[in-house]
Order: structure tokens, then C-alpha cells, then sequence
């Protein structure tokens, strides 16, 4: 009797235990069920609640309907006006004492799972319309890799990869025109980048390859197009390196490089054109860079709004093939024009937060003259900045500039004011 | 001899396997979900549905101003394994946000993907415009005011849409993250019977406010702001407007500012010198000041300085 009744009670502790365990599937499905049911009661609570709210609270919920129907991209501008009051005339392109620097249109907006678009216009006098930057963003690809295809600021040094009127300078610095382009580097190609961190600290690696680099020599005439072997093509690279110094405080040294057949200058026979060539005669010649940057920044979080501070050093060197084999040019003493020499160049930039909406700064370069060994320009300039708000900015800038060389030195005075609409872009880092 | 032997080959295999078993005994379960989050509210709601299902972290923290968080590389780094990126919406994070889930590469988290959960959706939001609107109403979330976690009923919904989020992306855990969920409603409600005689003190009690977070509390704890700050959202106060909001304190009646620990207090407090008021340091979220280290010690805190002050 004793037994038996012990056997019982094992029976019905077994299958209530087996009641309370129940197998994987049965788990997962009412969990699932229970998840349903407690979302649905969640929307009802909601639905109850927006139609319980006074006119005069407006409310909204879940089921509130897309917020941009007809799929249109985010669109948005950004004028940059600049005006010279150098004491020796104006010092800017074309002359102008007022001038409209650029006026930037961007467009942008995901194409489908797949991609991203960016499109962004140049509007300018000078220029008319140009296609600044133009791009498709793989945004599905494995491996914590992105990759681009079509025009976009080239992944060289630091302050190039910033759009001009979100410089903290008015223009780039000097180093950055001389070698790059007074707009920065541009190429259209295909851009990759992978990220990683193998040893607990951020790195990337970005490299492309584009038609050529920078702006190209339309008014010089080659044989052949420098793009005509693959090793014409304009290549690139970029490791960059980040580091949290403290809550507070990061440093970022990054590495760049890049090479590419560019056109320069010839003479025929003593004269500026050739035979053969229908304009400026030029020859294709190895031109290649090599940068390094540095950055600081330091921004207390709770005062972040107030106080931040920030240097900047950036060194760039261009390595040009000196004497070019091969002109393609026949019958005729060709002259070389080109770079005669490597020349190196950079900056140090350093801004400090004064108040919630003003800054002050300055900054010094240096750019050797690629054809003579005793030229090198150097400047010095001294900024403030004032910001209405995050959609507009002023700036002063005063710049003494000294070119090699033995020319004078040049005293330059320049305002600025750049103003953005449409939807609030991220903030550059 | 062989005994001797044998016992030490039997201790020496039972030592080996003790070994083997007692630091996975030991060692806690590993979490199934990774979790980031923009905001230490989130996170601290994240974590109490996630439990230890869950290994959680935060991008911004409690004493800075969470529009202007800087898109840092590292966070990039905490992003690109996340299995949820929950963040606050309505362009809260909309000066960073971006940068950071593109620089990712993290399929998981892009929009349209479980992992990229905007936590504003399930909340009824407030200030929602209407009509035509552009930045000449100053530095405006056209979807609505975007500090909705400072009343404790949009705690509940945020608390409720992670669990129905962790149990869709990990259903083992389903059963844990509604259990969770029940005990952070539990607490919740235990802690407003506790204030609720500090509320009706409360009740109507003019205040001024530095900017628009602080609705969701005065909705919840029907205090009265009167004016704010800044005249604009996210425009600093010109002199023009203080006359006025001297003004308006002295009619109303209004004896407290109420502002964030990231604000200067300076114009604070020479709007409080013309009219008497008392300036007050708010944290808006977890970990905004010293020893508010959970979202119900945060609204406990609040409601308790607001109690002190009025």
C-alpha cells in the first residue's frame, strides 16, 4: 500500500513536471503567442489613448502612415558667399570683391536594400553646374566593407574629404590647393573601405581607383590619353587610425598615398605647340603623393555645447617623375615644363571654443615650389567664426601670405557666410 | 602500491573533470542578444527587459546634450556587432545617428532591418507640428518632441516594445523578456503609489523651463511651465525675450527654472536674481547626475528636487 502510493506520487510529480517543461517547439510557439497578444494590447492601449487626447494635445502613435509617402530624396543647399576686402585688391578667383563661392545642392536617399545615392551640384559663376560628388553606396556588403562607384572627394589626407563651406577655415589650406585642387580632390571610379580592429582601436583601410586624379588638363594636348594602360589610372590609399584618449579627448594619425599619370607642359622646337597636337602640347608623366595627419580633439561632454578644441597637422609630399622618357611626340626637341623637383607641404590648424556660438583660430602653411629649389610660400592666418545657429555660419579671416621667391607678402582680408536649408545633415567629424 | 596508484590516477581524473566543469558551472550564461543604445534611458529600460539575455551598452551619456553627440569612430566600433540599435527618434539623433549606422557596415541594424528599432514609434508623442514648418521656429523635430522617456507611462510602452523586439529576433527568450517586462511594470508601479502624494503637491505649480524636454515631466507631474528660455527651441535667449519672461514669472508667480546640467546657468541665474526664483539642475536622463544610476532613480530624483523646490 505503501509502495503503491509512493509510485503514484512519482506518476503525478512526473507528469506535472513534464507540464511544466514542454518541449522546444511548444516554448517557442507560446512565446510567440504571447508576444502577439501583448503587442496587439499595446496598439489597442495606444489607439484608445490617441483617440481619448484633447485637440489641443495633439498625439501620435504607431499606425501613424509613413512619414514620406511619395518617396522623395532628402534635399537640401547650401550657399557659400564670400567677399575680399584685401587692401591690395581682391585675391580671390575671378577677381570679385562679392562673390558667390558655390552654391551646393545635395540630393540623397537610399535607391533600394542595396544602395544608397548621393548626388551633390556645384552652382558657381565660374564653373556654371558641376558635378561635385555623384555615388552609389553598396550598403549590403559583407565583411564590414563599403564600397562606392562614381565621383566623390578622394580619401586623401583629412581636410579633403570636407566639403568646402564645412571647412573650420575659409579655404583649404595651401598645400591642399596646390597639390589637390583649390576644391579639393575629386575622381570618379570605384571607392572601397573595410573596417577592423585588431588591436582594440579603430582602423580602416580606404582605397580607389579612379580615371585620373584631380581636375583634368583640358587645355593640354597629348599622344594619348593618360588613362589609355591601366597603370594610368589614378590610385589611391588611406589607413587611418582613431583612438579614445579619454572620455573627453581622441587622436586620429592617419596615412595616405596616391598615383597617377598626369599631363604637363612641353615646349616643341622652343614653341608651345606641336605638330600633331591640337592645343598645348603636354606629355603624361608619374605623379605621385604621399600625406600624413594628426588630429586632436577635445570636448567635455558636459560642456561639450561651450568648450571644445581642436589641432590639426596635416604633410603631404608630391613625388614627380622628373625626366620623362617618352614624349610620343616625334621629330621635334621637346622641352619638359613639368615639375622639376619633389615638393612637400602641409599645415597646422588649431581652433578653440568661445562661447556656445563662437570660435577662434588660426592657422600656418607652408607649400614648397615644385620647380625651384629656393621657393617656398608660406602664410599665416587668423580666423573667427561665429554660428547663428547650426544652419549658418560667418567667418573673418585674416591671412598674411608670403610667396617665395623674394615676391612680397600679401595682406589678405576675407568674410564668409555660409547658410544650409533642408533637412538637418549630420555633423561633419 | 597499485592501489595507491590507481586512487591518485581517480583523484587526478576527478580533478580534471571538476575542472573542466566547475567554470562553466561558474560562468554565467552567455547573452544571446547585443544591444546598443543611443541614450542611458534606453539603455537602463533595455537592460532591465533583457536581462541577462542580454549584453547592452550606450552611445551617449546621461550629462551631455544628446543632439550634439560627436559620430566617433570608436562608437562605430561598439555598433558594427550590434543585434539592436534602439534609439529615441524624431531626429534626437539626427546630427550623428547616420554617420554611424552607415559606418557600421552592419546589416542588422540598417532601416528596414529588426535590429533598427526606433523606440518612438510605440510612444504617443507630443508637440507634433502642424501646418507649414521651417527653421524660423528655431531648431524644431517636425515628428514631435523627442524627450518622451520623462513620463514614466512611455516607460512602460518602451519597455513593452523591447520585449516584443527581443522575443521576435531571439523566441527562446520570449518567456524571459515578458517575465522581465512584468517586474519592470511591477516596480514602475510601486514607485508611483510611493510619489503620488509628492504629485498632487505638485499639481499646477507655475515653472519656467531652459528648453521643450521637459514637457513629458510636466504632463505626468502637471506642473505648469510657463515660459521657456530659450525663445526658440534651440536658441540661446537674447535679452528681448528674458524682459518678457521676467515678466511672465512675475505674473505667474513661477519661483523655479528648471534646466539641464549641460546648460550655462549663467542667464539662469540672472533671470532668477530679477525674480526671486531658485535655479534647478535637472539631470534629463540616466547617469545625469551623481547617483541617478537607473531610469526609476531618475524620475524618483526629479520629482523629489521638484517636490523640494515648489
Amino acid at each position: 500500500m505503501r509502495f503503491s502510493a509512493a509510485f503514484c506520487a512519482l506518476v503525478a510529480s512526473a507528469s506535472a513536471l513534464s507540464a511544466q517543461t514542454p518541449s522546444r517547439a511548444d516554448s517557442v510557439a507560446r512565446a510567440d503567442s504571447i508576444a502577439r497578444a501583448d503587442s496587439i494590447a499595446l496598439v489597442r492601449e495606444l489607439e484608445a489613448l490617441q483617440s481619448a487626447a484633447p485637440d489641443s494635445a495633439p498625439r501620435m502613435g504607431p499606425g501613424q502612415g509613413p512619414v514620406n509617402p511619395r518617396l522623395m530624396p532628402d534635399i537640401s543647399a547650401i550657399g557659400d558667399i564670400v567677399a575680399d576686402f584685401s587692401p591690395d585688391g581682391s585675391t580671390i578667383e575671378g577677381g570679385r570683391r562679392f562673390d558667390i563661392r558655390e552654391v551646393e545642392l545635395a540630393l540623397s536617399s537610399a535607391v533600394d536594400p542595396y544602395f544608397r545615392a548621393d548626388f551633390i551640384l556645384g552652382i558657381s559663376d565660374a564653373e556654371g553646374i558641376a558635378v561635385e560628388e555623384a555615388y552609389a553606396t553598396a550598403t549590403a556588403l559583407p565583411w564590414e566593407t563599403q564600397a562606392r562607384i562614381g565621383r566623390f572627394h578622394m580619401p586623401f589626407g583629412k581636410q579633403n574629404t570636407t566639403h568646402r563651406a564645412e571647412l573650420h577655415t575659409v579655404e583649404y589650406p595651401h598645400v591642399i590647393q596646390r597639390f589637390l585642387g583649390p576644391e579639393g580632390l575629386k575622381g570618379t571610379g570605384l571607392w572601397g573601405s573595410k573596417i577592423f580592429a585588431p588591436f582594440g582601436f579603430y582602423q580602416e583601410v580606404l582605397a580607389t581607383v579612379v580615371d585620373h586624379l584631380g581636375e583634368p588638363e583640358e587645355e593640354l594636348a597629348t599622344v594619348e590619353p593618360a588613362n589609355k594602360r591601366l597603370s594610368g589610372l589614378g590610385y589611391s590609399a588611406r589607413l587611418r587610425n582613431y583612438w579614445d584618449v579619454s572620455e573627453a579627448s581622441n587622436v586620429e594619425l592617419s596615412l595616405s598615398g596616391a598615383t597617377a599619370a598626369r599631363a604637363q607642359p612641353i615646349l616643341c622646337n622652343g614653341l608651345p605647340e606641336c605638330a600633331g597636337l591640337d592645343g598645348t602640347p603636354g606629355i603624361n608623366v608619374r605623379q605621385s603623393l604621399v600625406g600624413a595627419d594628426f588630429t586632436y580633439r577635445w570636448k567635455p561632454l558636459e560642456r561639450g555645447l561651450y568648450k571644445s578644441f581642436i589641432v590639426q597637422a596635416e604633410y603631404m609630399r608630391q613625388l614627380n617623375q622628373k625626366h620623362p622618357r617618352e614624349s610620343g611626340v616625334t621629330g621635334t626637341r621637346v622641352e619638359y615644363l613639368g615639375p622639376a623637383r619633389d615638393a612637400g607641404g602641409g599645415y597646422v590648424f588649431s581652433r578653440y571654443q568661445l562661447t556656445r556660438r563662437s570660435y577662434v583660430g588660426g592657422r600656418f602653411d607652408w607649400v614648397d615650389n615644385d620647380q625651384s629649389d629656393n621657393g617656398r610660400t608660406t602664410a599665416f592666418s587668423g580666423y573667427l567664426q561665429f554660428f547663428p545657429s547650426e544652419f549658418s555660419k560667418m567667418a573673418a579671416m585674416y591671412e598674411r601670405y608670403k610667396p617665395g621667391l623674394g615676391e612680397r607678402a600679401i595682406n589678405r582680408i576675407l568674410l564668409q557666410m555660409t547658410f544650409a536649408v533642408g533637412p538637418h545633415r549630420p555633423h561633419p567629424f | 602500491m597499485k592501489r595507491i596508484l590507481k586512487a591518485g590516477l581517480a583523484g587526478i581524473a576527478v580533478a580534471t573533470m571538476l575542472s573542466f566543469a566547475l567554470p562553466v558551472a561558474a560562468q554565467p550564461p552567455k547573452p544571446r542578444l547585443f544591444v546598443v543604445t543611443s541614450t542611458t534611458d534606453l539603455h537602463d529600460i533595455a537592460h532591465s527587459v533583457g536581462g541577462a539575455r542580454t549584453e547592452v551598452i550606450h552611445i551617449s551619456e546621461g550629462y551631455q546634450d544628446p543632439h550634439f553627440v560627436e559620430a566617433k569612430p570608436s562608437f562605430v566600433l561598439r555598433l558594427r556587432k550590434a543585434d539592436v540599435f534602439a534609439f529615441v527618434g524624431l531626429d534626437l539623433e539626427v546630427g550623428w545617428m547616420s554617420l554611424l549606422v552607415d559606418g557600421s557596415r552592419n546589416p542588422k541594424i540598417r532601416p528596414g532591418s529588426p535590429g533598427y528599432l526606433d523606440v518612438s514609434r510605440a510612444i504617443p508623442v507630443l508637440d507634433v507640428a502642424r501646418g507649414n514648418v521651417d527653421r524660423s521656429q528655431g531648431d524644431v523635430h517636425p515628428s514631435g518632441n523627442p524627450h518622451y522617456w520623462l513620463d514614466p507611462e512611455n516607460g512602460r510602452r518602451i519597455a513593452r516594445l523591447f520585449r516584443d523586439r527581443f522575443s521576435q529576433l531571439d523566441p527562446a527568450g520570449a518567456a524571459t523578456y515578458a517575465q522581465n517586462t512584468r517586474a519592470f511594470e511591477a516596480s514602475l508601479d510601486a514607485a508611483e503609489k510611493a510619489w503620488a502624494p509628492q504629485l498632487a503637491k505638485l499639481r499646477g505649480k507655475p515653472v519656467v523651463a531652459w528648453h521643450t524636454s521637459w514637457k513629458y515631466l510636466a504632463e505626468y507631474t502637471k506642473i505648469n511651465i510657463v515660459g521657456f528660455m530659450e525663445p526658440k527651441p534651440g536658441v540661446p535667449p537674447s535679452p528681448a525675450h528674458l524682459a518678457g519672461l521676467i515678466g511672465t514669472m512675475k505674473r505667474t508667480g513661477a519661483k523655479v527654472i528648471i534646466m539641464e546640467p549641460f546648460y550655462d546657468r549663467k542667464t539662469a541665474d540672472f533671470v532668477a536674481a530679477r525674480t526671486g526664483a531658485k535655479v534647478l539642475i535637472l539631470p534629463p536622463s540616466v547617469g545625469g547626475v551623481k547617483g541617478v544610476s537607473d531610469y526609476l532613480g531618475l524620475l524618483r530624483h526629479d520629482i523629489q528636487q521638484l517636490v523640494n523646490a515648489l
